[in-house]
């Protein structure tokens, strides 16, 4: 054991050595989807103007509106440094051969000052992020509406050093707990409960599957937080690494502020991913934010599912994998 | 059945509910999801059955708890965990032969504590649009998740519309355990 204390001593000060980095939806982390389209040179820079006009009242792109028309191109010294996007293929009438003529109606004198046509891919979708805006710029000059959190939240700065300690000293308490399982023969994994308003631990918990097979450490904290609020359903008092606190109240005047409702506004954090079971046992509780150290096989908040980012479910939550990384990817050697 | 004694699941073949049988049971379950309704909670009964013997049975107790997991089948799986230590029996060779006969299509948690404990196949009546784990919102019931317990078969219809008018009937009012809406400031 003593070497193992040791360890945990040590990197127990290196704040530096772990990063919380976002678990985002499918759709911010995808590849940037493309989708053909007939681009063209414009060979009479002064016309440009007025063929985007005439070009964006004939084929105005609906759908695509992160997509800037025309393009700087890339070689700067060629004959045509200006290219425009004329239309998706998928819109484009049935023609034998490409040609300006047959993709835009021969009308007068009106497309004087396109070259030949060619196709490009151009982003599907908006980017949703800045590694996706990047990947999309490089296709085609695309608009991009930056979450700056986000963006920060990426680069693993979203937390500065103060909110490193707390979450720290957490999933500190998540670990202890973990190891308490270990130790009666159960899983080693442990779940904290935070009121990060008042920056105050209203249940731990930890995994007590040989007494019930659905004890699973966040299904624990989730009873003990009903407990904290006077109900709850199970008895966790022979696991004396588990227990809960009731939430603090205003004491001169108790009416004042919401009464605590299920994991409303509250903070979760435990030491791997959780499963499909308590990744949606976390929705229906109204969790705030879920904090994990290391990702698990079946996962269900990044790995195998992202239950907490889905549209078509009721409550949505922010999460933050890599807390106390190499700590909790201990627990799976212990 | 002395051959399942070798505990292989996939020799176990996957007994399915006769249509009386599942009449009969969901008759039960009904009436539990009724008491939900009458109680203020979501209307979902449920019924776990293991060799023509109820061995556990519950309806949503949700707001009762202040537990938000406390589905009619987490309920009635707990009383099947109880059944089965009084009787002294293996709880995994129990689930393994149990149907569970539910209302409203387990949601996603739930589908998966069912695999979890390898409940084998689930007869239930209407859909779950908002929650459901067997196909309406995610197919847990059959998806690769090999660290997850085992798939379980599925067969729905049944009574289908009531379970949807009860439904409806407690949507229609209101949680008066959520937090009232912050009125917003300017």
């Amino acid at each position: 054991m003593e070497p193992q204390t040791k360890r945990w001593k040590g990197s127990a000060c290196d704040a530096d050595s772990w990063v919380p980095y976002p678990v985002l939806s499918d759709e911010q982390s995808q590849d940037v989807e493309l989708v053909d389209a007939f681009a063209a040179p414009i060979t009479n820079k002064k016309a440009t103007s007025r063929l985007v006009r005439e070009l964006n009242a004939l084929y105005p792109l609906s759908g695509l509106q992160h997509i800037k028309r025309v393009r700087a191109c890339k070689d700067e010294n060629g004959p045509h440094p200006l290219q425009v996007l004329l239309c998706l293929v998928s819109d484009a009438p049935d023609m034998k051969v490409v040609s300006i003529d047959s993709l835009l109606p021969s009308d007068g004198a009106k497309w004087e000052g396109l070259g030949e046509p060619f196709v490009v891919q151009i982003p599907a979708w908006p980017p949703l992020t800045r590694p996706q805006f990047e990947l999309a710029s490089r296709r085609w000059p695309t608009s991009f509406h930056e979450d700056k959190q986000v963006t920060v939240a990426l680069k693993g700065e979203l937390f500065g050093p103060q909110q490193k300690a707390m979450m720290h000293l957490y999933m500190m308490a998540a670990l202890t707990a973990a190891k308490a399982a270990k130790d009666l023969g159960m899983e080693a994994v442990g779940a904290v409960v935070v009121d990060p308003e008042k920056e105050q631990i209203i249940a731990v918990g930890h995994d007590c599957r040989g007494n019930h097979p659905l004890h699973h450490a966040v299904m624990v904290c989730i009873d003990l937080v009903a407990q904290s609020q006077g109900s709850g359903c199970y008895r966790f008092d022979s696991f004396t690494a588990c227990s809960f606190t009731s939430p603090k109240i205003n004491a001169s005047n108790p009416e004042v502020g919401p009464r605590p409702y299920i994991c409303t506004g509250y903070d979760l954090y435990v030491t791997r991913e959780p499963c499909v079971m308590c990744a949606m046992a976390l929705v229906h509780s109204r969790i705030g934010r879920v904090f994990y150290g290391t990702a698990s096989a079946d996962g269900a908040l990044g790995t195998k599912f992202k239950i907490h980012s889905r549209k078509d479910l009721n409550h949505r939550f922010e999460v933050f994998r890599g807390v106390l990384s190499d700590q909790c990817e201990h627990l799976n050697r212990m | 059945m002395g051959s399942e004694e070798g505990e292989n699941p996939d020799s176990l073949e996957r007994f399915c509910p006769t249509d009386e049988e599942i009449e009969k049971w969901m008759c039960s379950a009904f009436e539990m999801a009724r008491d939900a309704l009458e109680n203020g909670e979501v209307p979902v009964g449920c019924l776990m059955v293991y060799k023509d013997e109820v061995v556990g049975r519950g309806r949503n107790e949700v707001n009762e708890t202040k537990n938000a997991t406390r589905h009619a089948e987490m309920v009635s799986l707990d009383q099947v965990l109880d059944w089965c230590r009084h009787s002294n029996l293996d709880t995994k060779s129990v689930c393994e032969q149990t149907v569970l006969y539910v209302t409203v299509e387990p949601c996603i948690m739930c589908a998966a504590a069912l695999r979890l404990v390898n409940i084998p196949v689930v007869a239930y009546g209407c859909r779950n649009e908002r929650f459901g784990g067997c196909g309406s919102v995610l197919d847990i019931s059959s998806a690769d998740l090999p660290h997850t317990g085992t798939t379980f078969k599925c067969v729905s219809g049944h009574r289908a519309e009531e379970a949807i008018e009860m439904l409806k009937t407690f949507y229609k009012q209101e949680n008066p355990n959520a937090p009232k809406p912050k009125p917003r400031k300017d």
